[in-house]
């Protein structure tokens, strides 16, 4: 038991050391190459034209990976009036249910990202000059497959609280 | 959202996370129609096809950086040294602090995290009362909101199609009216105690300069740059961006560089959570008003409202129950869609509207039961958040004049466009 626990707080570790790595280098990139490409402007006169492109791909990307750190602590914009006035124990269930309802939806996302990547693939779309669209595109299905992950964890650990009479946090 | 029922309501209501809410509408809406799911990807992508969206995560990240630094010390030293002399100076000097430092880290909380922790013992400390302390600390949190380059304004300007730079020129008379009369119940508040916080001194004016050196620049660049023209938003965030990463990280070194990586894990989760949002609604605006949702709200509208100024004050109102139950920016990439086609029928300016929009959404992070600042400065200051709603209470009544003085009055917001 104590073992597989420990192999899961490292896979954990692991992955929190992943995400981090991934926002630090988009951003570094993000914040680089445009204020490089400032400079280029208006003291060489020219821009990359494949810079303006890669800049929206990252933006693509942080956006999808800082939803996907978010969903690590269930960081999420909500409204979530209700559930305060619940009590405990049907608190978690609520919590199971809501999280349920978020897996199901990123699961279906991410399915039809895998088809609008596929799409993209076959139609042999191209940007930045040279690069296959549907690699920069792969983000969407990766990053909602993430998240999904993410909430199928919560319910996973949340009925196995509920099974030990256990309350929320 | 309205066609789908109750359910996913009352999901939302529950606690599930907005983006899956707003996507499941979409989808299903999408089902309905017979268009393939597909569409929800190739409409989330569509976040790649915005160019200022760069400039969200960037100047998220200053701000985020900015509050971890020792700027808002400094900000609040050069303040003093310029308003400290008025009576009830240091209310003053809180209340302009707050806005300044709000506007330029985008209206996400961290303005009470930063500058609270300086000001409320300062005003404990300077003999005001408590109650008024925790008041007014917790509706400058969200003051600069229409000072450029705040965040919501910027994504405003985004979603309703309209020049984010004419936003930036007609949020400044509206920011100083909310200002000022939040600086004039201050002052007639504490008329007892007159006491001005210091004298006037040059020589103190120019040690706080000397010592904001590295930060004194910085709004000159950008908002020089943006007003002349000379930077586009996305470039004016890149600036700032890497500027304050190079004073703060290397030359002051008061971030050090193995705490960067939280910053910026910090700062993109919150990006995250709003472009995953926006490139949802993305999806569920398409279909709405596809499905002709803007048309029905109008002909909806249009049965009891036949002014402009009645379609004003029903807006206001809905816009007070919206922004206490929701966050500003999914307010804004919602709700905007929706309404700015109704607001044009009835001969309401866009850039107005926004205005108008952004100044009532601000009022939503003080309103109870859910408005962020209030849980915010429950945990910074550790009091019940009973406390907090009563003691923001005269806060709340005085921004909501000044609501409606913008509303109005169009000319506040749309003089300075020329």
């Amino acid at each position: 038991m104590s073992q597989s626990e420990n192999i899961f707080s490292r896979l954990d570790k692991a992955g929190r050391l992943g995400e981090d790595a991934v926002l630090v280098i988009i951003l570094t990139a993000l914040i680089l190459l445009a204020a490089s490409q400032i400079v280029m402007r208006n003291f060489f006169n020219f821009g990359f034209i494949w810079a303006d492109e890669m800049l929206r791909m990252l933006v693509l990307w942080i956006a999808v990976a800082g939803a996907v750190a978010a969903s690590r602590t269930d960081k999420h914009i909500n409204i979530a009036i209700l559930d305060r006035f619940l009590p405990d124990k049907i608190k978690l269930l609520v919590k199971i249910t809501v999280h349920i309802f978020t897996a199901a939806v990123c699961g279906v996302v991410t399915w039809y990202s895998v088809q609008f990547v596929q799409m993209s693939h076959e139609f042999g779309d191209i940007l930045m000059g040279s690069v296959p669209a549907w690699l920069p595109q792969l983000i969407l299905p990766v990053g909602f497959g993430l998240i999904c992950y993410r909430y199928s964890l919560f319910v996973i650990q949340e009925i196995f609280r509920l099974s030990r009479g256990g309350r929320v946090q | 959202m309205i066609a789908i029922g109750p359910l996913l309501i009352l999901l939302a209501l529950l606690g599930a996370p907005l983006f899956a809410v707003i996507a499941a509408s979409a989808m299903w809406g999408f089902s309905k129609e017979g268009i393939d799911l597909q569409a929800i990807a190739i409409e989330f992508y569509g976040i790649a096809e915005m160019p200022i969206l760069l400039a969200i995560p960037l100047f998220t990240f200053a701000g985020y950086l900015l509050s971890e630094s020792g700027a808002p010390g400094r900000l609040v030293r050069l303040t003093q040294a310029l308003l400290g002399w008025m009576p009830a100076g240091l209310a003053i000097v809180s209340l302009a602090a707050c806005a300044f430092f709000t506007a330029f880290t985008g209206a996400s909380g961290v303005t009470i995290i930063a500058l609270g922790a300086l000001l409320f013992p300062a005003l404990q400390q300077a003999g005001y009362p408590e109650k008024f302390n925790l008041g007014l600390i917790t509706s400058a949190g969200s003051l600069g909101l229409l000072f450029a380059p705040s965040l919501p304004l910027i994504l405003y300007g985004i979603i309703a199609e309209i020049s984010v730079e004419d936003l930036f020129l007609a949020g400044v008379l509206p920011g100083f009216l909310m200002l000022l009369m939040l600086s004039g119940y201050s002052v007639w508040k504490n008329r007892a105690l007159r006491v001005p916080l210091s004298d006037f001194s040059w020589k103190e004016v120019r040690a706080a300069i000397r010592e904001a050196a590295w930060e004194i620049p910085l709004p000159i660049v950008v908002l020089g740059g943006i007003y002349s023209g000379y930077f586009a938003i996305s470039e004016a965030a890149a600036v700032t961006a890497l500027y304050v990463l190079i004073v703060d990280v290397l030359i002051l070194r008061e971030i050090p560089l193995r705490k960067l990586p939280a910053v910026m894990r910090e700062s993109m989760v919150l990006v995250g959570g709003i472009l995953i949002i926006l490139g949802m609604s993305l999806a569920s605006t398409n279909y709405m008003i596809d499905a002709g949702i803007p048309q029905k709200l109008l002909g909806y509208i249009s049965l009891f409202v036949t002014s402009q100024l009645t379609f004003l004050l029903l807006l206001l109102v809905f816009l007070l129950v919206l922004g206490a139950i929701l966050d500003i920016f999914s307010a804004i990439v919602l709700v905007v869609p929706l309404i700015l086609p109704v607001a044009l029928q009835f001969g309401v300016n866009p850039v107005h509207l926004g205005i108008v929009f952004l100044a009532t959404m601000q009022l939503g992070y003080i309103t109870p039961p859910v408005g962020l600042n209030l849980f915010i400065a429950s945990y910074r200051f550790e009091r019940p958040i009973v406390e907090l709603y009563l003691s923001t209470l005269p806060f709340f009544f005085i921004l909501l004049i000044s609501v409606a003085f913008i509303a109005f009055w169009p000319w506040l917001s749309l003089v300075l466009l020329g």
